[in-house]
């Protein structure tokens, strides 16, 4: 008897100090939808620049959600693409944020992951401070440029993204 | 100019001469003609949306001549398998230059068939060959819905609405 006490004052005591549903995370991922509309928009704007671009989607768990290789790219802009959007993903920040910290030093710890890319290009898809995902762009004639039309196709979905 | 070099450069001109005629300009080079990423990602979400109006969630590949990646499409709503094998069906589909049906049908008629044993085979239904007259040009594959059946309509939808281009 004593011992079911115990166990139940502290499966009482569990249930006073956590919300509903405290053993679950809830989460808001992207539909494939709202992450086509950002992959899409993203080559569309760098398009019109002049730039053909290959584009990465990734969701939360760094899962490749869209990749669209751009007209006449060079082959390696899809894998870099990725790159850019899993630094992007992984470190929840721009990836010239990395680009800039390996810059610094050239042997920081997350340079020997792998996927991890010192390029500019990739943001992360924000809702709040939780990040979702990140899309990640290639193909431009410099990352500022990638990131200009990473940042279209976001901007393109920011009312979707709440 | 010595009798060799004269001879070296008579042979060329000839050779220039009679290739000049037989061939048209360039016939050192294959044209090609190559899926946009536009049209690749019309084909692709003409699919999914089919297969959603239908009460379907599928992924899809869109590939392309080489068997390269245009367009990828995980739909989340979907089984995650469903994203590699949209790939490997729309790879079986580019490569036998058919629908996968039609893989699957051999297989079925014989387990052992050589194809079976290559990378990205897979003996499932739900992938065509984006063609442009007798030429492939891509694939595309579809996986999620309750048979391959029904992904090969959502397949056949997404290449339909740019039949007008695939020339």
């Amino acid at each position: 008897m004593n011992k079911i006490a115990y166990i139940a004052g502290f499966a009482l005591a569990s249930g006073l100090a956590g919300t509903a549903n405290a053993q679950l995370v809830a989460h808001k991922d992207l539909s494939v939808n709202t992450a086509v509309t950002i992959a899409q928009t993203a080559v569309q704007t760098c398009k019109a620049q002049g730039y053909n671009v290959s584009v990465h989607v990734l969701g939360r768990n760094g899962e490749v959600l869209v990749a669209m290789r751009g007209d006449d790219t060079g082959p390696h802009t899809l894998e870099n693409s990725m790159k850019k959007a899993w630094t992007s993903r992984a470190q929840r920040a721009p990836s010239v944020n990395f680009a800039n910290a390996v810059k610094t030093n050239p042997t920081v710890g997350a340079i020997h992951l792998t996927n991890m890319v010192p390029a500019q290009g990739g943001l992360p898809i924000m809702v709040g401070d939780d990040a979702i995902g990140a899309i990640g762009v290639s193909g431009a004639p410099g990352g500022d440029k990638d990131e200009v039309c990473a940042k279209a196709g976001i901007d393109k979905v920011a009312a979707d993204l709440k | 100019m010595s009798k060799i070099a004269g001879r070296i450069a008579g042979i060329s001109l000839g050779a220039a001469v009679a290739f000049g005629i037989a061939a048209p300009a360039d016939a050192q080079l294959l044209t090609h003609k190559d899926l946009t990423v536009a049209a690749a990602t019309t084909i692709a979400m003409t699919a999914i949306e089919t297969c959603k109006a239908q009460g379907y969630n599928v992924s899809a590949h869109v590939l392309g001549r080489e068997g390269q990646i245009v367009v990828a499409i995980r739909n989340p709503a979907a089984g995650f398998a469903t994203f590699e094998n949209s790939m490997k069906k729309a790879y079986t589909a580019r490569t036998t230059r058919a629908p996968s049906g039609k893989f699957a049908e051999t297989v079925k008629g014989n387990p052992n068939a050589a194809q079976f044993f290559l990378t990205n085979f897979v003996a499932a239904q739900g992938a065509l060959p984006i063609m442009v007259g007798q030429d492939t040009i891509g694939a595309i594959g579809i996986s999620g819905a309750p048979g391959g059946d029904k992904d090969e309509v959502c397949a056949q939808a997404g290449i339909d609405k740019v039949s007008a281009d695939l020339r």
